[in-house]
């Protein structure tokens, strides 16, 4: 079993991924996986693909984009009734990759751990948000383009469906 | 709705309270980011609204500039107060609010990395004239003896690009200089890349004085007199007062007008601390850093000469007058600081978290307590120690003394270990009563009580 990773380990991971080729990476700890990429979308990795505009520009500044693909989901302030997804960072809440196109997800999908629900754009940084947990997406809580908390939630998930 | 214009308070504790009060002074509204620790602290409910910015540990949440940012822009903030500590030095978070269009209250990114540096500082402190220790750069350190002779001893080696209080050696002695300058050099090599070294001249009993300072950004000066910050241990400031006690008119003159022409120099905007060494054994007084910030200890200084600097800094930051008035160099009051830390003095002043279960403070004239605890206030474990600051102001410092002492004695904490207890020894221990101690007094004083008791 592998030591868990701390916050200055990932820091380092980045500043040695930046310097190198790679045009992206995914590395595992135990059971916290990291995804990076050096270029404006993601090949393969725990991360579903993203690709928008502003990361490629956040990224041309020499930004990496950093995913905790499977962060445990924070504790809400003010929890509705079942389980939700909450936002693990502030920001504005984004459903879908840019403006017209399909939503990451809708009520009634099937997501697992690992699939992306929406981005959170903080500071024009987008990060893809992971589910964290798997199971049946109900009514999204945070509307498109929402300001949004730490801790905010997102959507309505049934883990037991 | 409102016109209000928004303060976004970045910070918690005390200070977030403190800055939340300058905003109502100035008819602002405030907002306070805060950790999901504190999102229903004190200062929460004294805001008009909180902005939950990320996880309890600092670092995920209060040491996040683009997260403080992010919360200014969801505010709507005009200005960002930074506070002390956490990010209000640090250039990144002014930077992006700039891009916002949002005011920062506190000096410019550019002032804050020329003051950031100990080697750059010292560099902007000699160009604007302030004093600094008496230090010459090593040219061969197998041919150092010399320089011995030229700064006399002690005195301390220092590596140019260090920091941190590291690669610094004390040498008393001709013979140590020759033996520790190589070993010094190896040393810096290794550590930062770069041997470089100076000597500089080392003060092992002096007094750490500052001279507040506001700049109006376009190099006009307000000086708002000295504190003396020199009961310290392990270079964390215990007691705070102002004015300095037995200071010769002559030493406060270069004190304030040097700090002066540093600001002029910098075109420094907003409230900061010159502060410096004044020897107690030499006529000596050398410049130490700036602090490009509030300070913990302002209250001091406020309750001195009537003014509210956190006011004055986000008056400027919004594009308007300060207010403030121009002082003499002595304050007509004397006033003193106790911070009151959630440690244990009888062991060796461990830090302690837990619920407060009874608190009352003393009442009376010039008594000010800067504090967010109350009763049933869960004192966190994941910042730092600071509880309360118990501010006593009077006619002159013998006085002052003998008000905080007994204000210290009327002071009820209970729940969790408090530093009270220390404060009435200092506060009743002759050499403090004569004042003018040096830095290094406290830690051996108290650790001899300690032995006298056993």
């Amino acid at each position: 079993m592998a030591e868990q990773p701390s916050w200055q380990d990932l820091l380092d991971l980045v500043a040695q991924l930046n310097e190198s080729n790679f045009e992206s990476a995914a590395v595992s700890y135990g059971n916290i996986s990291v995804t990076l990429s050096n270029s404006d979308t993601f090949v393969g990795g725990a991360a579903a693909p993203v690709a928008v505009a502003p990361v490629a520009a956040a990224l041309a500044a020499g930004t990496p984009v950093l995913t905790p693909a499977a962060a445990a989901a924070p504790a809400a302030p003010a929890t509705p009734a079942g389980e939700t997804i909450d936002a693990p960072m502030i920001g504005v809440f984004y459903r879908r990759p840019s403006p017209g196109a399909d939503a990451f997800a809708q009520p009634g999908d099937r997501v697992e751990a690992d699939t992306t629900i929406g981005i959170i754009e903080i500071m024009k940084l987008m990060n893809p948000i992971a589910a964290g947990k798997a199971g049946v997406l109900g009514e999204f809580l945070a509307q498109d383009a929402q300001a949004v908390e730490f801790g905010t939630p997102l959507v309505i998930i049934d883990t037991n469906a | 709705m409102t016109d209000k214009p928004v303060v976004l308070v970045a910070n918690r504790g005390e200070i977030a309270m403190r800055i939340i009060a300058a905003a109502r002074r100035i008819g602002a509204s405030p907002v306070l980011a805060a950790s999901t620790a504190d999102a229903d602290s004190p200062a929460a409910r004294a805001a008009d609204r909180v902005i939950v910015i990320g996880a309890a540990p600092a670092n995920q949440s209060y040491l996040r500039p683009e997260q403080v940012a992010q919360a200014a822009v969801h505010a709507g903030a005009a200005v960002v107060h930074p506070g002390y500590g956490f990010l209000s030095e640090q250039p990144k978070l002014c930077e992006l609010l700039e891009e916002e269009g949002i005011a920062f209250a506190g000096p410019r990114p550019e002032t804050l990395r020329a003051v950031g540096d100990k080697g750059s500082a010292r560099e902007v402190a000699i160009a604007a004239g302030v004093p600094v220790a008496a230090g010459v750069e090593i040219a061969d350190v197998s041919n150092v003896v010399h320089l011995g002779e030229q700064i006399g001893y002690p005195l301390l080696i220092k590596a140019i690009h260090g920091g941190g209080g590291r690669g610094i050696r004390l040498v008393t002695n001709p013979e140590e200089l020759q033996t520790l300058a190589p070993q010094a050099a190896a040393e810096a090599e290794a550590a930062f890349g770069n041997g470089a070294l100076y000597v500089e001249r080392y003060y092992g009993k002096a007094r750490h004085v500052e001279v507040q300072v506001f700049g109006d950004g376009f190099g006009r000066a307000w000086i708002f007199g000295d504190r003396d910050c020199s009961v310290q241990r392990r270079h964390q400031k215990l007691i705070e007062e102002c004015p300095a006690p037995n200071l010769t008119d002559a030493r406060r003159k270069v004190l304030h007008d040097s700090s002066r022409a540093l600001v002029e120099a910098l075109k420094y905007r907003g409230a900061g601390t010159v502060e410096f060494l004044v020897d107690t054994e030499t006529e000596d007084v050398v410049f130490l850093e700036v602090n490009a910030r509030i300070q913990v200890e302002h209250p001091v200084t406020e309750e001195a000469f009537g003014v509210d600097l956190v006011a004055a800094q986000l008056r400027l930051a919004l594009g308007q007058d300060p207010e403030l008035p121009e002082v003499g160099p002595v304050p007509p009051a004397a006033v003193i600081e106790l911070r009151i830390n959630a440690e244990d003095p009888e062991a060796d002043f461990m830090p302690n978290s837990g619920t407060i279960s009874k608190l009352s403070w003393p009442r009376g004239p010039g008594i000010r307590i800067d504090t967010q605890i109350e009763e049933g206030y869960k004192f966190p474990p994941y910042y730092d120690s600071l509880m309360a600051k118990l501010i006593v102001r009077a006619h002159n410092r013998d006085a002052a003394v003998a008000a905080i002492r007994q204000a210290a004695r009327n002071t009820t904490i209970e729940g969790l270990k408090t530093t009270l207890s220390m404060h009435d020894f200092v506060l009743s221990h002759p050499d403090f009563i004569a004042g003018a101690v040096p830095t290094s007094w406290f830690g051996p004083t108290w650790e001899a009580r300690k032995e006298n008791n056993a």
